[in-house]
């Protein structure tokens, strides 16, 4: 670490260390190491400075100094980011609200629940659930990812197809500016007068500020929830049989499609009785009264019969539910059975593509010789390819990237999307540039300057620089990007 | 099916060498609604229309913003599938550009949520007359800043919308409309009674002591809560959700100004009268009269939300409640982000602005 | 995930193990959101994601220090992440490993390391623990209300009835070191039942502790040498048909189910010592298995809490086998929260973590009696002397519960 830096370190340290306990300040490299990176452990930097605040005065405190004297800050949950979303930046804090984790008021009536960010998916469910209530977008991380971390990104969930991604879950944010003030957000109706900073912050990967409580909105329970587990011979009937699902006018709870490597890693860990013998598996969620779930079943069956499927369960408790759940939403580290390291895609495309994207996904994992399992919000359109690779094998961990950024930029090319709900972070940050052109990354750079002139929230993650964007247009002349206007804007 | 955007910008180009600011219009449905007056040579979208891409199985339709909610719904209908926010139109030739720009929906919104909710992607001119494109086609996509939701409500002060793409549904099988005589008071205590429990809410409103709670799913569904809630059925061919939407109920006519609370729904009346109309499960309650903008807001501020003078009234002043500080400043800044020299429908939102 | 052993580690066994385990790790941090001590310190590095992180930078060679220690240590082992975890990572056995190189390589504090010693020799010699044990009752009355609840008074046995030692089937029985002196009621009870269902039990004298006392606190040899004395007492009835090793507190049986994979590179008992931890069945495990019908119950109308010892719903990975028996046999059972969390007892963590060992028992406790149970019934002797020193409700162990209501 250069000198400068370590002079900062201790005197932020000083600092610091007025209002905050000394063991929420972590300044020795030994145990810093822990948090130099998320979820994507791919990627690492270690931090200047580990502080972990309880209250929101204390962070207003830290942003302020930290303005002061232009040090970059990176927010910190649960630390699960698939993006490289919270990986720490060497000159920064690493602002950690894993202690923001008291749900604060819960009002039955209204159906909202005020929590602080640190609070995990699941426990707002779980702390409604007596009430008939439960919070709906539902990341397979749930059990451990926050909520703020969920606002960062605007996570979605097997959920989300018919309830919809965390913008469309929440209410009101209070944040503490880039300047270090303190500031509310969108309200406990459903709209605000001026502009919906509600949105924007929303997906904003704590670039335009750092959020210290939220208000969800939360739905009551369903009468009744079944899935149907459906096996099928080819991922190509099982995309076609949710091309049929929504073309008859049914939104499924959830519509989830695993392919034969993710079966087979999820039933060794959650024994839910998936078939192992399938090439694809179709989790099919419908909920309502019983009436209605009970209609839409047979119509469900019908569907996945026609499209030739060889087994079809359909779960008989809520326990067998949550079961059948339980193997789809461990999925990406269940992996971790099969390949020492896996890089998770999130690119999301039409439902109509899903065929053509996924036997295009196979034939580039056979050029490059990696295995590549498959996980997805099938309604959605929201592909998680896993490429599986060896991070001990020198040259590996180059080729997945590479991979993953063709599986990218095929799915922009299908007319889809780098990122449907885990981020660009550091991860897809070369890739942006095939989705947006020069001006609209402008456009970004200059909503990012509004918030945060000085450049100081999460750096380097999100938004490309123009250099990043040049050189990768250098690199992929041959894949001109079809926007249907100039890509390469003059200023 | 025309695409004018060569000549729109073109003209935000003409307008910003010149510095001369633009009013965008399209259907001009929603004069002296909502924005405050914009003085501004007129920038016209109504002939950018069409509808660009809609695959029926998709459930996603890209249209340019100058096309009529008419021509859309109209489409839809033919193919069993509805805009989900079920959009006021408040006029003929309302396009959908102005319904996004106005963040504009309908008894629906709180139970399937609003036009901001369903809007997957957007084109843009913004004030340096370059056409820009954020979102996209599909239902998940957090690539970038949400750009695309910053512009529900806006109302242009950011860009002259070019192009919308939004999640579609398809119709549902059934719809009813069970009513209760209650007064106020009670009728928001049933609202919230009853849509705690599951079941397939479509519609919550109160008007001249009638509670109004429609229902949309299968049949099954819709005949199971009927069951369950009991209620006189509303005669099918009642005009009730549409002169509610359309602003055509006795409430809304006359000039007097009209105001609109959107306020934490479970709140009780908010005025000692029974003279005002509650819709979106008591989210959005109507007022009509001369009243300040000031008093109002106390009012709304204590229930946890705003006021708007929504229509007539003097359009000239603010018609919606100050910002803080902090807020001003980071609209003014987004203002300059997108139209750094203040040619795009200035003052729409806020004097300021 | 990615990792290169140091020069020094490389080639050895142990490394090598350590190695496949922090690879197999992906880095999701499932782990976290079930780990106790994570729950109560919301830092990184007190949960099992960072301590594998901790123990990477260890074997990768970097200087460690006591700060890494620190953390190491606020583990309580209770093995939550590994039923959480998707990725199936050994974690009990990577933290074993490292605290036993640590241990080594960063000797403690000559204070600590008496402490320790101290543990080491008295938990596991039943004669000695008895002893003090008993000194400690006899002035208990006297002592300050702190103190005295350490010491659990002497139990007496509620009932007696007479049993036959000459049933056909023979299972041997594990004595424990703390809870002939301690809970002496548990092993009564469990030889009155299994006499009921035609089970003789046998207990050599020679058998002693299961080494778990040592081999946690990262004194491996020392560890070993126990698991070896338990084979060598236990092999000839073995030899002579013993269908079972039965124990009835899970801390010992999660350790005896470990001997074969602990001892696997010993040419002499590694052999016997898959046997053995074949035949280890945690008294649920038997009872399980069995006719309880054949026992006659009435049961009483008390309403029951279940705790679930982490070494038997996560080393065991039998989380509801305790509730099942129970229910079977027609006890009530009340709904708690939390169930996966450690009491905080965790073998002598309690003693060495005073701090986090109280907040964790105070938050099991609140978990356990939301509904007010009559009794609160466990399957560790450790958790259930700590869980009584933080209510007055009364804890057993469910064999007890069980051997109660047997209609003589």
């Amino acid at each position: 670490m250069p000198d400068t830096n370590k002079m900062v370190r201790n005197e932020l340290v000083k600092e610091f260390s007025s209002f905050l306990p000394a063991d929420s300040i972590i300044a020795d490299a030994e145990t810093q190491k822990p948090y130099e990176c998320d979820g994507l452990s791919a990627y690492c930097e270690m931090p200047l400075l580990v502080v972990l605040p309880s209250t929101i005065e204390q962070v207003e405190k830290i942003v302020t100094i930290c303005h002061h004297r232009k040090v970059p800050i990176v927010a910190r949950g649960a630390g699960t980011s698939l993006c490289a979303g919270a990986m720490p930046n060497e000159q920064g804090v690493l602002l950690g609200l894993a202690k923001f984790n008291k749900i604060l008021e819960i009002d039955a009536d209204a159906r909202t629940a005020r929590v602080q960010p640190g609070v995990t998916n699941l426990s707002i469910s779980q702390a409604v659930r007596d009430l008939g209530l439960y919070y709906a977008p539902d990341p397979s991380s749930q059990i451990a990812c926050t909520i703020g971390g969920n606002v960062a990104e605007n996570s979605g969930g097997v959920h989300c197809l018919k309830y919809g991604l965390t913008v469309h879950n929440i209410l009101e944010l209070k944040m503490i500016t880039a300047q270090g003030e303190f500031l509310t957000i969108g309200s406990q109706a459903l709209d605000t007068p001026g502009l919906d900073l509600l949105a924007l912050m929303t997906g904003s990967e704590g670039l335009l500020g750092i959020m210290v409580e939220i208000t969800v909105k939360l739905l009551p329970t369903p009468e009744n929830a079944r899935v149907v587990m459906a096996g099928f011979d080819s991922v190509i009937q099982a995309g076609d049989a949710v091309r049929d699902i929504i073309a008859n006018g049914i939104i499924p709870a959830g519509l989830e499609m695993m392919d034969h490597l993710a079966i087979t890693a999820s039933e060794d860990f959650a024994h839910a009785g998936y078939p192992t013998q399938s090439h694809a598996l179709l989790l099919c969620e419908l909920d309502g009264t019983d009436a209605e779930v009970d209609a839409y079943i047979t119509r469900i069956e019908n569907i996945f019969k026609k499209q030739g499927a060889t087994t079809i369960k359909v779960s008989q408790n809520e326990a067998e539910r949550v079961l059948f759940w339980k193997g789809r939403k461990s999925a990406f580290p269940a992996i971790g059975r099969l390949s020492p390291d896996y890089y998770c895609m999130d690119g999301s495309i039409p439902r109509s593509q899903i065929s053509h994207v996924l036997s295009k996904i196979a034939s580039l994992a056979q050029r490059y010789g990696l295995r590549v399992a498959n996980v997805f919000h099938a309604g959605d359109g929201n592909l998680h390819p896993l490429i599986l690779y060896d991070a001990g094998v020198p040259g590996e961990l180059e080729r997945t990237e590479q991979l993953g950024g063709e599986i990218l930029e095929l799915c922009v090319e299908a007319g889809g999307c780098i990122t449907g709900e885990h981020g660009v972070g550091i991860e897809k940050i070369r890739q942006m540039p095939a989705q947006f052109s020069d001006q609209e990354i402008k456009q970004f750079m200059v909503i990012k300057d509004a918030f945060d002139p000085l450049g100081l929230l999460n750096p380097g993650k999100g938004i490309p620089t123009l250099k990043q964007c040049q050189e990768y247009r250098a690199l992929n002349r041959e894949h001109s990007h079809d926007h249907g206007h100039e890509a390469h804007a003059h200023d | 099916m025309t695409d004018i955007s060569a000549q729109l910008i073109a003209q935000v180009l003409d307008a910003r060498s010149q510095k001369t600011p633009l009013k965008i219009v399209g259907g001009n449905s929603k004069a002296g609604v909502l924005a405050r007056d914009v003085i501004g040579t007129p920038l016209n979208i109504k002939q950018h229309q069409g509808i660009v891409s809609h695959d029926p199985t998709e459930l996603v339709l890209t249209v340019r913003a100058g096309t009529t909610l008419d021509e859309i719904e109209a489409v839809l209908e033919e193919q069993g599938q509805m805009l989900p926010f079920e959009p006021p139109h408040l006029g003929t030739g309302a396009t959908i550009g102005g319904t996004l720009a106005c963040n504009l929906s309908g008894p629906v919104r709180p139970y399937a949520g609003s036009i901001r909710d369903m809007a997957l992607g957007v084109r843009l001119i913004n004030g340096q007359a370059q056409h820009l494109r954020f979102g996209g086609e599909v239902m998940k996509n957090v690539a970038g800043y949400d750009v695309t939701r910053l512009q529900a409500g806006a109302l242009g002060s950011l860009g002259v919308l070019t192009e919308v793409s939004l999640k579609l549904l398809p119709r549902p099988a059934q719809t009813m409309t069970l009513t209760y005589e209650l007064p106020q008071n009670e009728a928001i205590k049933k609202i919230t009674a009853l849509t705690n429990s599951a079941q397939a809410v479509s519609g919550a409103a109160w008007s001249t002591g009638v509670l109004y709670m429609r229902l949309s799913g299968t049949s099954e569904g819709v005949a199971a809560t009927h069951k369950l809630w009991g209620g006189e059925i509303l005669p099918s061919n009642s005009s009730f959700w549409d002169d509610l939407r359309e602003q055509k109920a006795t409430f809304f006519s006359g000039d007097d100004p009209l105001w609109r609370f959107s306020i934490k729904p479970t709140v009780p009346a908010l005025l000692d009268t029974d003279d005002m109309l509650v819709d979106w499960g008591g989210g959005q309650r109507w007022l009509r009269g001369d009243f300040e903008l000031a008093d109002l807001e106390k009012l709304a501020i204590k229930a946890s939300g705003h006021v708007t003078l929504f229509k007539g009234g003097d359009r000239q002043a603010e018609v919606r409640p100050a910002l803080s500080n902090t807020h001003k400043t980071l609209h003014k800044r987004l203002k300059q982000a997108f139209d750094p020299d203040g040619i795009l429908n200035p003052g729409s939102l806020y004097g300021w602005m | 995930m990615k990792t290169k052993l140091a020069p020094r580690f490389a080639g050895t066994k142990l490394a090598d193990e350590a190695q496949s385990i922090l690879r197999s790790c992906v880095h999701c941090g499932f782990c976290n959101a079930t780990c106790p001590t994570y729950q109560e310190l919301n830092d990184e590095r007190d949960g099992p994601r960072g301590r594998i992180y901790l123990i990477k930078q260890l074997f990768e060679g970097a200087d460690v220090t006591s700060a890494t220690r620190t953390h190491l240590d606020r583990c309580l082992t209770c093995r939550s992440c590994e039923t959480t975890c998707p990725s199936g990572v050994q974690y009990g056995r990577l933290i074993d490993m490292a605290r036993g190189v640590m241990e080594h390589e960063l000797p403690r504090s000559p204070g600590q390391r008496a402490i320790r010693w101290g543990l080491r020799k008295t938990l596991p010699n039943a004669t000695l623990f008895g002893a003090l044990l008993r000194i400690g009752q006899s002035v208990r009355p006297m002592m300050p209300p702190a103190l005295k609840n350490k010491i659990p008074p002497r139990q007496i046995s509620p009932r007696q009835h007479k049993r036959s030692d000459t049933h056909k089937r023979v299972m041997l029985l594990l004595e424990g070191c703390a809870q002939p002196s301690a809970t002496p009621n548990t092993n009564a009870a469990v030889t009155r039942v299994l006499d009921r269902l035609g089970i003789s039990l046998i207990a050599p004298a020679k058998a002693g502790c299961c080494g778990a006392v040592s081999y946690h606190l990262g004194a491996h040899d020392e560890g070993l040498d126990h698991m070896r004395a338990n084979i060598d007492a236990w092999w000839p009835d073995i030899e002579n048909g013993a269908e079972a090793i039965v124990i009835s507190a899970s801390g010992c049986g999660t350790m005896i189910k470990e001997y074969g994979h602990l001892l696997k590179d010993d040419p002499i008992y590694a052999q016997k010592a898959t046997r053995v931890s074949d035949l280890a069945k945690d008294i649920a495990e038997i009872l399980a298995n069995e006719p309880l019908d054949r026992l006659k119950l009435r049961p009483t109308g008390k309403k029951i809490a279940v705790h679930t010892p982490c070494t038997l719903q996560h080393g065991q990975a039998q989380p509801d086998l305790i509730s099942n028996i129970l229910k079977r046999s027609g006890f009530e059972l009340l709904l708690t929260s939390e169930n996966h969390l450690c009491c905080g007892s965790a073998g002598t963590y309690s003693i060495l973590q005073p701090t986090l060992a109280k907040r964790l028992l105070k938050r099991k406790i609140n978990a356990l009696e939301g509904q007010k149970p009559d009794v609160i019934a466990t399957a560790n002797i450790g958790c259930q002397l700590h869980l009584q020193t933080g209510t007055k409700t009364p804890i057993v162990h469910w064999i007890e519960l069980i051997d109660q209501v047997i209609e003589i």
